[in-house]
């Protein structure tokens, strides 16, 4: 086989014309499947190597299950993404890129009313328009979908009335742009306006004419969408603390802000199947969604996912200009095309929830927080989308990292007359995780203790269980927060620089993966699946149905697959556009796909790989065991003479059979609680981060500057470090702009007044800090070679970090976000004027004199850390559970030793006797109770 | 992306080509707008904001675009004028501060002169405007009230944000129009006029022609202090500039601009504090100049806040030129 194969004859070594053009078909020819540029089998590298399998790449964190299939190829190494080159040289085809031949213009007809029945529409003018192909409104359309099917409250356009402005009421398709703008002006629509709810409080209030009507389990007369109710822990612990925090916060809207508006494009092929072109992040629903809405069956259904140009949660619901596409273009026979303006985009939303969250916590004499007592009012718009979930999240997210005496949640979700607020990058985790990381400032401050040292000694430990009984694997916490602490040099400039400069800290957690799928399926169906593909020219063709939106989910599929079978990466394709040839992925949400998907790939990749070396053991007459896989060859492990190339190997495993056809899936462990509600925020692992930021604030006119984040994330092992890094410091300016100018302004006429990307303020380069991303690898024992998410995780500490660094600065505490230079300076005066009315120059800064409990905090920090290294490395395998701090055993249910330890998911009367905002939803009853709708 | 509405557009090679072609529609009763660098109004256009028959660009007017310490044209772009050594620092300076460096190059002087006034109930869709029913501004033939001081009918409060203004005035500029019935001259700050709605002098079919300054311009030392959210992109939430000839109180002058329909020559406030002012009455003169202005609720920030930050500009403003 010396020589590799030629496949057309010519000379060897690429003649060259006098021209200097080669010789057709006579240019130097590689051999099929050898990887094109490199001639020869490469070393391998043992820098990337685990040290567990003989190789140079340390492992402080433990070895891993997926060590010995690692080659050395890819994993580890910092790669630009393999879909890079197809964006920067603008080939990349986005949603608006997509042009079918005869193609004709969809444009959707808005509501200009917050809330009105409709109750007539007249479209005769319209369909009487010349250009006009056809014409759509709710009546084309009856059944109802969303994204959560416990929550389907979305119609493809609005039949009985529309909920906010910007609400679809009808679409119309025409020949071109302007003559369906045009047709859009002669629609005539008979209204019956009703009054709007735009405040979230007044949601909570009984109404006439509720937004949705919920039957048997809607709360009274409200527009209460879902209410929650936790209560875990001992609550006694909370009397007599030695230190306390209460803020009552209130957050704006924020919006994801990607670059590309949603486009989509429908076509009814010529035998009758639905192809349809959009911009999803989870293609599935979208399927899912448009099957029960047009009436036919998936399989008669392509979805084809175009490149997507950012997501960040906003692109993940099923979408009503989905299903009109679809509609209008079955009406018209030609395919039709909707691009949306921004505005258009903001009308859709399913950004960040408003939010009026309300944190109590204490700590006891040991500085050990004995309760934290969480109250979250969020603002869901006009419709559920992911709300049911955001309601959870708001409260359970904040059960870790620290270990917890008691935990107190209420939270609702309300419906109002205003876009639909949804899932966004950090998912119901980011407001109430800001609140109480400054809480826990707070805390420090009045105990004068340094509050990475208190949160040091406070943290849960890996393999451990939360409050709320989720399964912590892997944590990294302990040296992501000794990190930020040793490169921002912390302890040099805490509560000592001057004025308007200041340093602050928050830490993050995160779920790596939704536990439970969104669709539930009794027949245990995967939620990643994995179909590989190898022919004689030895390319492998990897199926995925995983929508990589931008974070690199394609490349970590190829990465892994170019592992396991020490295959250069460009070797790999991937297919992942069409529901037709991908198999089924629950989509890119709750920061999964890294973790699911790479999974599912490694499994499909070692069947292919163990069909691979019973080839080579047949040709060689070794034991796969004793044999090696590097680069495009297998060989004996000990004489690497002895082999066969990977072509060889693969044309012996194809004999009579053709190509090598794999499939793998991956689907989470059975973990977590029984409680009602204990399936929200469950993972098979979780990330953790630590974040340090610097600020600078001019204190005459409150403009806050950012100038320095340290930035330590727990990925458990960075399979990419390049696009992990990139996703940490992308984290950072998304957080940074809900921290410092994002928001969605609703006027005093509850309308929306800034749809446009001038006045909804995302931060332009010049506000982006310095960023230090810090990867920390706790080595994860389920995600893929250890690894676990990077994506949304490290958007949550940024906010908490930078308003405990405005704290550092002017020692004022501002629970109002975005720290907009006119709400920080509204703070900066109300401080000056209760001293006596200083000059803002003279403002005292916070300064921190030891008390006694640093030294208690310290040592017990000391302690942990050797406890949790014990434990991250199964040193120590002994249970531990959220309690053991206070005293309890591990190994006795919690209920038995203690009197006080409680569990409860309903409220008794007295829990209800001192309640926050969301907590006045548990004041009503559900009709089925009031004996009304049953 | 958003479907611009269609115009004839019209090229004049010269100037009296240009004053011709405004004639002959405003005989013919046709409507039509100037247009410079467009990055003002090609927007607001595809916003249907406004929307004339016929565009006039001054693109193809050679000569127009000159600039020196002495004279400005109005198709001088700003990002030539942030670049050149020739032009005044608090010109190149003040430039470089307007939207981004993009829009910067494209967008000219006259241009952001002519800036029309904005206001969030007005720079918005056609859609958004509807659901509001419309605003005094542009009321679509409704009669519909203002939106930011309801009930009243008579005044458009739209907010003036061009960023050159107050530059332009406290250097003693002189803004030079043509039109068809010919050229006149007159004190940049007397240029601004009324409100929101009428915003400046221009007369139908008038425009600027260039600005020119006196001969002792290059003595003036100034400062442009602007008050926004984000370093770039954003048009001024409040803008004061200031500047004098070192060592002559009397030749001080301090202009806002962002605040209110027009940007504002602050003489008066100046002049108050008489002969007596000298460098520690800077916080008393930008107090007074923060009391004079009264800013609505229709641009990013609060107005209380906007309001208390001239207070704050102006200082820092006066401090950088006259020294703390």
């Amino acid at each position: 086989m010396a020589g590799g194969y030629r496949q057309q004859p010519g000379a060897s070594s690429g003649e060259i014309r006098k021209d200097g053009k080669r010789v057709a078909g006579k240019q130097k020819f590689p051999p099929p499947g050898s990887g094109g540029s490199r001639p020869t089998m490469a070393q391998r590298d043992l820098d990337f190597i685990p040290e567990s399998v003989g190789g140079k790449e340390p492992q402080p964190a433990g070895s891993h299950i997926h060590d010995r299939y690692r080659t050395g190829t890819e994993v580890g190494k910092p790669r630009a993404l393999v879909d890079s080159h197809a964006k920067v040289t603008g080939q990349a085809w986005y949603g608006d890129d997509v042009r079918l031949s005869n193609e004709i213009i969809g444009k959707i007809l808005r509501s200009p009313h917050h809330y009105a029945k409709i109750k007539s529409i007249d479209t005769s003018k319209v369909e009487a328009l010349p250009g006009v192909l056809a014409v759509a409104t709710g009546a084309d359309a009856a059944n109802t979908f969303g994204v959560l099917p416990v929550t389907k409250d979305e119609h493809a356009m609005a039949v009985e009335k529309v909920r906010h402005v910007g609400d679809l009421v009808a679409c119309v398709a025409a020949v071109d742009e302007a003559t369906a703008m045009e047709a859009l002006n002669l629609f005539e629509i008979e209204w019956e306006v009703l009054d709007p709810v735009f405040d979230p409080r007044k949601g909570l209030e009984d109404q006439d004419e509720p937004i949705h009507w919920r039957g048997k389990y809607h709360v009274g007369t409200t527009n209460v969408q879902k209410r929650v109710f936790q209560e875990f822990g001992d609550r006694s612990l909370v009397a007599d603390p030695t230190a306390s925090s209460h803020g009552k916060w209130r957050m704006e809207g924020v919006h994801h802000g990607f670059t590309e508006p949603h486009a989509v494009v429908a076509h009814w092929d010529p035998n009758g199947r639905l192809q349809l072109y959009t911009p999803q992040q989870v293609p599935h629903y979208a399927h899912r969604a448009l099957s029960t809405v047009l009436e036919v069956p998936m399989h008669q259904i392509n979805v084809i996912r175009t490149f997507v140009g950012g997501g960040f949660g906003g692109k993940s619901d099923p979408f009503p200009h989905e299903m009109c596409a679809a509609i209008l273009s079955r009406k018209a026979g030609r395919p039709v095309r909707i691009n949306f303006t921004r505005e258009e985009v903001y009308w859709i939303n399913r950004g960040r929830h408003p939010s009026y969250i309300e944190v109590k916590m204490t700590a006891d004499e040991e500085a050990r927080i004995s309760g934290f007592d969480i109250d979250a009012l969020i603002d869901g718009g006009g419709f559920a989308s992911f709300g049911h979930v955001t309601s959870y999240y708001n409260g359970v997210l904040a059960t870790a990292p620290y270990e917890l005496g008691s935990f107190h949640y209420t939270g609702a979700r309300v419906w109002t007359n205003k876009p639909a607020s949804g899932a966004m990058r950090g998912h119901g985790a980011v407001n109430t995780r800001c609140a109480v990381e400054v809480g826990l400032d707070e805390m420090a401050e009045q105990m004068q203790v340094d509050p990475i040292d208190l949160r040091l000694a406070n943290l849960l430990p890996p393999h451990s269980r939360t409050i709320s009984g989720f399964r912590i694997t892997s944590n990294g916490m302990r040296e992501a927060l000794e990190r930020v602490r040793e490169g921002s040099d912390w302890d040099t400039k805490f509560r000592q620089m001057p004025l308007g400069k200041g340093i602050g800290i928050g830490c993050g957690f995160f779920i790596s993966g939704s536990g439970l799928p969104i669709h539930w399926d009794p027949n245990r169906f995967p939620h990643a699946t994995v179909h590989i593909q190898i022919d004689m020219d030895g390319g492998v063709t990897v199926h995925t149905g995983a929508a990589d939106i931008g974070q690199g989910s394609t490349t970590a599929v190829a990465q892994v697959v170019s592992e396991v079978l020490a295959l250069p990466i460009e070797m790999i394709h991937v297919r992942s556009h069409e529901s037709d040839t991908s198999p089924v992925d629950l989509g890119s949400y709750s920061s999964r796909v890294t973790f699911m998907n790479a999974n599912a790939a490694i499994r499909a990749a070692l069947d292919i790989r163990e069909k691979l070396l019973n080839a080579a053991w047949e040709m060689l007459g070794y034991h796969p065991d004793v044999l090696v896989l590097n680069d495009r060859r297998i060989y004996y492990k000990h004489d690497p003479a002895v082999g066969v190339s990977y072509l060889q190997a693969l044309h012996k495993a194809q004999e009579d059979k053709g190509s090598l056809i794999s499939s793998g899936a991956y689907r989470s462990p059975p973990m977590g609680g029984v409680h009602k509600g204990a399936a929200a925020g469950l993972a098979p692992a979780y990330s953790f981060s630590a974040y340090v930021a610097e600020v600078d604030v001019d204190v005459e006119t409150g403009l806050v500057s950012c100038t320095n984040v340290w930035a330590a994330h727990d990925c458990g092992k960075a399979l990419n470090p390049l696009a992990v890094e990139g996703q940490i410091i992308g984290s950072c300016h998304m957080g940074l702009g809900q921290v410092l100018s994002e928001k969605m302004v609703y006027g005093r006429t509850g309308h929306l007044q800034n749809p446009n990307l001038l006045e909804y303020k995302i931060p332009s380069v010049h506000e982006m800090p310095h960023v230090t991303p810090i990867i920390v690898e706790s080595s994860d024992p389920e995600g893929p070679f250890g690894a676990k998410e990077a994506g949304e995780g490290p958007l949550l500490p940024i906010l908490p970090a930078v308003v405990n660094a405005v704290y550092d600065a002017i020692g004022v505490r501002i629970r109002e976000l975005p720290l907009t230079p006119d709400v920080v300076w509204k703070a900066i005066s109300a401080k000056t004027r209760s001293l006596g009315g200083i000059d803002e120059t003279e403002l005292p800064t916070p300064r921190l004199e030891h008390s006694t409990l640093q030294a208690t905090l310290v040592a017990r920090g000391q302690e942990h850390k050797e406890r949790d290294r014990r434990r991250q490395r199964s040193e120590d395998t002994s249970a531990y559970v959220n309690g053991v701090l206070f005293g309890f055993d591990p190994d006795r249910p919690l209920e038995d030793q203690v009197d006080g330890w409680k569990s409860a998911v309903e409220p008794v009367p007295e829990q209800l006797a001192e309640l926050g905002l969301a907590g006045k939803a548990w004041l009503k009853k559900e009709q089925r109770q009031m004996g009304g709708d049953q | 992306m958003m479907l611009m509405p269609p115009f004839n557009l019209h090229h004049p090679k010269t100037v009296e080509e240009a004053c011709e072609l405004a004639a002959t529609f405003l005989a013919n009763e046709e409507s039509f707008d100037w247009v410079a660098g467009g990055t003002d109004l090609l927007p607001n256009y595809k916003w249907h904001i406004n929307v004339k028959t016929h565009v006039i660009s001054l693109a193809n007017i050679p000569g127009l675009d000159i600039i020196s310490m002495h004279e400005i044209g109005a198709m001088a772009r700003l990002g030539a004028l942030t670049t050149s050594e020739n032009v005044h620092p608090l010109i190149a300076s003040a430039a470089s501060k307007v939207a981004s460096s993009l829009i910067r190059n494209n967008a000219t002087l006259g241009g952001n002169i002519c800036l029309d006034t904005r206001c969030f109930w007005l720079n918005q869709s056609e859609d958004w405007r509807r659901s509001i029913d419309w605003c005094h501004k542009e009321d679509c033939g409704t009669g519909s009230d203002c939106r930011v001081i309801p009930n009243q009918n008579t005044l458009c409060v739209a907010t003036y944000q061009g960023d050159l203004a107050p530059s332009l005035m406290v250097l003693e500029g002189t803004i030079h129009i043509i039109g068809p019935n010919g050229p006149r001259s007159l004190p940049v700050e007397e240029f601004f006029q009324l409100d929101g709605i009428t915003r400046n002098v221009l007369q139908e079919g008038e425009f600027v022609l260039k600005v020119t300054f006196p001969e002792n311009v290059a003595n003036r030392s100034g400062s442009y202090k602007k008050l926004r959210v984000r370093e770039s992109w954003d048009f001024p939430e409040a803008g004061v500039a200031s500047s004098w000839i070192p060592g002559d109180l009397s030749s001080l002058r301090v202009a806002s601009t962002a605040l209110e329909s027009i940007p504002r020559s602050h003489h008066e406030e100046v002049d108050a504090l008489g002969n007596s002012f000298s460098k520690e009455h800077i916080s008393q003169l930008s107090e007074k100049i923060m009391k004079s202005i009264k800013p609505v609720n229709n641009t990013a920030l609060p107005p209380r806040y906007r309001k208390s930050m001239v207070r704050v500009l102006a200082k820092r403003s006066l401090r950088e030129i006259l020294g703390d």
